[in-house]
Formats: structure tokens, sequence, C-alpha cells
């Protein structure tokens, strides 16, 4: 029987961890949640010398303290689920950064090796480390590694084995200054006998920096070490006199310092052509007309494409349906099957051509590194709305499709800020949404009506926006991003893992935009749909003042927006839209719709993302905010 | 003579500074010196946006920092 091993991938965000499982797993990759949270976790295998190997990708993090989920996931599962090896990735461009978090991880004493990556770069940024001197003050394996070509993941993969063959030797322990591991060792004696999954040392550091879980975790073990450790951390304090977060921030940074100091030689270097590209792009001027044209010919690029592929799949669904009723005839029982088939055909016309290309996207500007840069440019402005720079680009991903904006929400990095920016997202009218506003207001009222929608809209969105950020309760954060280098994006690793993202949300969208295209089509056969226009006339014709056929119509868009248009034909009888609405009831529709549910692609993205009660909570709260706000504006509109 | 304590969005573009403090809660703080940003580092002011954010370097990586959080970041100005 093959013998089994795993193996996690720590370190920062942006030192190529991704390429480096993708190198190590292939096909064989699963991306998902972690249980309950809004983390991503993949996971994935390789053979290799007669062992399985399990390979866990942890999320891209700067420190193990309790900042962020991500943080915490990351350092209990190091810590209770025991992977076999650890390994620390390294941007060794940015070595002292980046040892400030591999000396966490050695304080959590598990078995470790370290990735040296991007060494490609190292040359040419004029840098050279001496490896072998790296890895006598470490005491852990250092390997060289340029991910992006393939280097050294063999390497890696033998010593992986070599470390779990050869059993366990505790790496040599690094030390901090004296005043502190006086304290450290204090604390560690109170510790004796009690069995931790965490390692003593870590435990102690901890609670020395005031960590809160850690000690809840020990305050119910034994609340003397509580009171003995908050000693040693005021005695430490008066010495050093800083805030209790900073002095083993302190500490740390000095022996990351001493140690690159003597390992790492840099000389200057002419600027590269990636810096040249940060200067023009990050520019008061250029930048934003740079920003301005690649977004603009980006959203191009995708609806043609889109539109393109979308009306092939489109063609080919309505040329089978005569075929479909030769064999099914025209009864209700054909009708239902085909209202399957449609939600179906539904969910890859919307996926296929928007979601993926939209995913593609995100992934090469987050990968390439110019998503920091539109965050800079964007901070300021973002502000206004409760956010910062960095949710721009799921916002704007918005107006092109909601779903890939909501999945791409996991960009924020607390889970504060992802909340906000998710539910300020399935505000934004997409692309759907817009072709019914012009294909109706536009066209009917004028396109200065259809403007001011918009305008409308975005007003909301920035009110709500600042509600949410005023009653979320959390620790409000503010842009603090690393500007790291333009890369080359790794076109492997971002394909995989925009498919590999989208097929756990797939496994959501399509029951759901099924189910739902199905119902519809009962209402239909059935001829319940009179009695539910029936009972929405209380709403559509008491509140709002529109005709009592287009609460049907509004049923119809949860599936897919567009198809409130078609419906609103269907029973109007016309498509001469004139004939049937007035200039009011068109505006008041369109308003209605904009902000009324967000559709039900979307709300699979929102429970993949937040999980059931809040998109619950999310999806009922916009249904009556959209009803509240249509019949005020009826009233208003009504007074000219 | 001490050097007087400013804030580091007080600072010009390219002109360098110490660390001295950093004004506000914890989780700020711990981010803050998680990124490098501890009591007594050198960094540069690499650039300013229409008055912020700040994107400074320090101990050899970039960082970006919003303005309300720059103006809490006490230092002393190098000459």
């Amino acid at each position: 029987m093959k013998k089994k091993i795993t193996i996690a991938l720590a370190g920062n965000a942006n030192v190529g961890k991704s390429v480096i499982f993708n190198n190590l797993t292939g096909l064989h990759q699963h991306i998902g949640n972690w249980p309950g949270k809004t983390v991503e976790r993949a996971e994935g295998t390789l053979q290799h010398g007669g062992y399985t190997i399990d390979v866990m990708d942890l999320p891209g993090i700067y420190s193990l303290s309790t900042f962020s989920m991500e943080e915490m996931i990351s350092r209990e599962y190091i810590a209770k689920g025991k992977p076999n090896v650890v390994i620390n990735v390294v941007d060794a461009t940015t070595l002292e950064r980046n040892l400030f978090f591999t000396l966490q991880l050695l304080e959590l004493e598990r078995p470790m090796i370290i990735v040296l990556n991007q060494m490609d770069l190292v040359k040419k940024k004029g840098i050279s480390i001496d490896i072998e001197k790296l890895q006598k003050f470490l005491g852990v394996p250092i390997i060289p590694v340029i991910a992006t070509q393939g280097v050294g993941i063999h390497e890696l993969v033998d010593e992986s084995i070599k470390l779990v063959k050869g059993g366990y030797k505790k790496p040599k322990k690094i030390r901090y200054g004296k005043e502190v591991e006086n304290e450290i060792e204090k604390i560690l004696k109170t510790l004796d006998g009690i069995k931790l999954d965490y390692s003593k040392r870590f435990i102690a550091i901890k609670l020395l920096e005031g960590d809160e879980e850690i000690k809840k975790m020990i305050e119910s073990i034994d609340p003397k070490i509580i009171r003995i450790a908050e000693r040693s951390a005021k005695k430490i304090q008066s010495i050093h006199g800083h805030a209790r977060p900073t002095i083993l921030a302190c500490e740390r940074y000095k022996v990351s310092n001493d140690i690159v100091k003597e390992c790492m030689t840099f000389e200057t270097t002419k600027a590269t052509f990636s810096d040249k590209l940060h200067e023009i792009t990050i520019h008061g001027v250029w930048g934003y007309l740079i920003m301005i044209s690649l977004v603009l010919s980006l959203f191009y690029l995708i609806f043609n494409f889109g539109n393109f592929f979308s009306d092939i799949l489109i063609n080919a669904f309505t040329g089978m349906t005569p075929a479909f009723e030769k064999i099914f005839g025209i009864g209700i029982v054909s009708k239902l099957i085909f209202g399957v088939i449609e939600g179906l055909v539904a969910g890859i016309t919307i996926i296929l051509p928007y979601i993926i290309p939209f995913y593609i996207i995100l992934g090469l500007l987050e990968d390439s590194g110019y998503l920091s840069r539109i965050a800079f440019l964007m901070d300021n402005f973002m502000h206004k709305i409760g956010l910062h720079g960095k949710a721009f680009i799921p916002l704007m991903l918005g107006y092109g499709c909601n779903v890939p904006a909501c999945l791409g929400c996991r960009i924020m990095e607390t889970q504060r800020e992802r909340l906000i920016a998710i539910f300020v997202t399935t505000l934004i009218p997409c692309a759907a949404v817009t072709t019914v506003v012009l294909g109706l207001v536009g066209k009917y009222v004028g396109l200065s009506w259809a403007l001011l929608l918009y305008i409308v809209n975005f007003m909301i969105i920035f009110v709500l926006g600042r509600i949410a950020f005023k009653v979320l309760p959390g620790e409000p954060t503010e842009l603090i991003m690393e500007m790291n280098s333009y890369k080359i994006p790794h076109l492997k690793t971002v394909l995989k893992q925009a498919w590999f993202r989208i097929k756990d949300f797939v496994y959501i969208a399509f029951p759901l935009i099924i189910a739902c295209s199905f119902l519809i089509n009962l209402l239909y056969v059935t001829s319940l749909s009179t009695s539910i226009e029936n009972l929405m006339k209380p709403i559509t014709i008491g509140w709002l003042g529109l005709p009592a056929f287009s609460g049907i119509a509004l049923l119809a868009g949860i599936p897919r927006k567009e198809l409130t248009l078609i419906i609103l034909a269907a029973h109007g009888g016309t498509s001469n839209f004139a004939a049937i609405l007035n200039p009011i009831q068109m505006i008041v529709f369109c308003l209605v719709m904009m902000l009324y549910i967000p559709c039900v692609a979307t709300v699979a993205a929102l429970v993949k993302e937040i999980g059931w009660k809040k998109s619950l909570f999310i999806t009922m709260f916009e249904v009556v905010f959209a009803i509240l706000v249509g019949g005020i504006a009826f009233r208003i509109l009504s007074l000219f | 003579m001490p050097v007087k304590t400013i804030s580091l969005i007080d600072l010009k573009e390219g002109q360098k500074g110490i660390v001295v403090s950093v004004l506000g809660g914890y989780g700020v703080i711990q981010r803050l010196s998680d990124m490098g940003l501890t009591p007594g580092t050198e960094f540069e002011i690499l650039r300013k946006g229409r008055l912020c954010p700040v994107e400074i370097s320090i101990r050899g990586s970039k960082l970006v920092i919003g303005c309300g959080i720059a103006t809490k970041i006490l230092v002393k100005a190098k000459k």
C-alpha cells in the first residue's frame, strides 16, 4: 500500500504559492471553502516515489496573529491538522519581510522546508543570497526555486519525503532578545505538563503578545498562567516602551534584519522594465488614463466575445425546439421538461461566455500585480462608500456580471470588508439589467432618463454602502497593502484556478437556475400565473402603479433579468411597450428591476461566499427595499 | 535637540523618516508591525496619490497605506 503524507504550503501573499501548488498537483485539485468560513481552501494530491502526497495550499498571509480569518485558519491547521511537512514559500526578493513570517512558522515547531522562490528575479534585481549561510541561521532545509519555470519543484518533493523518512528533529531554536527570552522562559515553566496542540514556545509568545484566542484557550485550562503572562508582558512593555503587539514584531524583525545583513548583498541596478511600468501605471494622470482605457477595452472584449458565444448557444438551442416538440409533443409534460432544459441553457449561456472570461481577467489582473495599482488609484474614491481601493475591481466587474464580482470580493481581507463589498456588488446593475433599462426606458422614454436611473442607483449604492459601513460590527480596516512588483502572470495557474473555483460555484448555481426556470414554467402550465398576478396586485397596481401583468414579468427576472422584457412583451401582447406602459410605469418598473433581487446565479454566488442565512437576508432586504423605492418613485413622478 | 514627531502624511515624496509609534487599535498596530512598520524602522516616501494613499518603501518591500492610517503613524523626518 502506498504511504500517505500531507504537506502544507504557507507564505505571504504574491510569493508564487499557487504556482507551486499547481506545479505539484496538476489537475488533481479541489478549491472550496474552509467549513463555515469565507476562506478559500485549495487541496490537491500527487504521487511520488511510492507516496501519495496531499498538498494543502494555505491562504497567503503576513503573520500568524488574529488579524484575519486566514491567519487563524492557517495556524490552526498547522497545529491541529499536523501536516507532515510545512513548506514555507518565500519571495527571495523581499527576504526581510518574508523571514518575519518564517520566524513565526518556526515558533510552531513543525517539520519545515523553506522554498526560496523567484530566484530569477533575484539576479535581475542585483541581489545575491548565500543560501548555505541562510540554512545555518534558520536550521531547516532551503530549496531555491523558480516556480514559473518549474525549476526546483522536483527537489522540493524529494526533500519533503526525505524529511518525513528521516524523522523529525526539532530545528535549532531562534532566540530573540534577552529580556523577552527571560519572560518566555517564565511562561514556559507554567505550561509544564499541559498538553496542547500548539508548541509551548508558540503559546508562550502569543500570551506575551496578548493574542485573544490563545488567551481564551489557556484561561480555560489555568487562569493563573494568564496572570503570570500579563505580568511578563507589562514588564517588557515598560522596558520597550511600545504598544504590546509591536514588541514581538520588533524582536522578530531584528532577527530577520540581522540574517538579511549576513546573507544578502545588494548591487544597485538600473530600473527594470517592471519598475518603469509601475511608474507609469501609478502616475497621477497617466495611471488613470491607462486604467480607464484598459478597463473599457476589457469590458468591450468580454461582451463581444460573450454575445457572440451566447448567441451561438441560444441559436443552437432554438434550432432544436421543433425536433423537441416532435418527440415530446406540445403537452404539459413537454412544457415542463422544456423548462428544465431552458434553465440548463440559461445557466450555460451565462457561465461559459461571461462568468469564465470575467474570472480569468480578474485572475490575470491579480496575478500580474495590476490590481494593486488600481487599488492605489481608486482608494480615495472608494473610501466614500465605506470601502477601500481593493474593492473597486469587484464593483467594476459587477457592471458586467454580478456573479464573478461577488466571487471576486474575496480579495478583501477581513470578513467585514468582504461582506460590505458583496452587499454593494449585488446592487450594481449588470449587463442584463442594462439591456432591459435601455430597451425600455432608453428606447421609449429617453436616454437621459435611463442615465438618471443609473445615477439614482449609484446614489443608493453610496448611501447603503455607508450605512453598512456604520452598522456592521468590527474594526474598520483601511488599505494596508503590499505593492508587489509586476510579474508576467502564470497563465496555466490562472486558468486552472478560474476553472476549479467556478466548478464549485456551478454545483450551487445550476440546480437553482434550473429549479427556478422549472417553477416559472409550472406557473404557466397550471395557469397559476393569473392567480399569482392577482396575489401581487396590491403591490404591483396598488403600491407601484404598474399593470397587473408586470408581476409575472418581475418574477421571470429572477432566473435571468433579460427575461423580464420578453415576458412583458408576451403578456402585454405586443413588443411595442409604449402601447402597454406609460413612461412613469416604465421608469418605476426598471427601478424596481434594478434593485429587487440579485438574479438566481448571483444568489448562488452569495450562498457560496457568505452562507444561506446572510444571503437570504440580503435578498429579502433588497426585495423589500426595491418595492419601497419603486412606490416612492411612482408617487414623486406622478406629481409632475 | 530632539527632532519633532510628525505624522507620516506630512512627509513629502522622496523624504525619508523613522517610525516612532502608531496610534490606533491593536488590530491596526498589529497589522502594520507585521508588515514591517515597527518603531525605529527607516522608510522612504515613494509616492503620494492626490494627498493619499501613500506608497512607502520599507524593509526592502513597498507598502501602500490608506489616508486615515497614514495620519496615525507618527514618525521623525530624517535629514
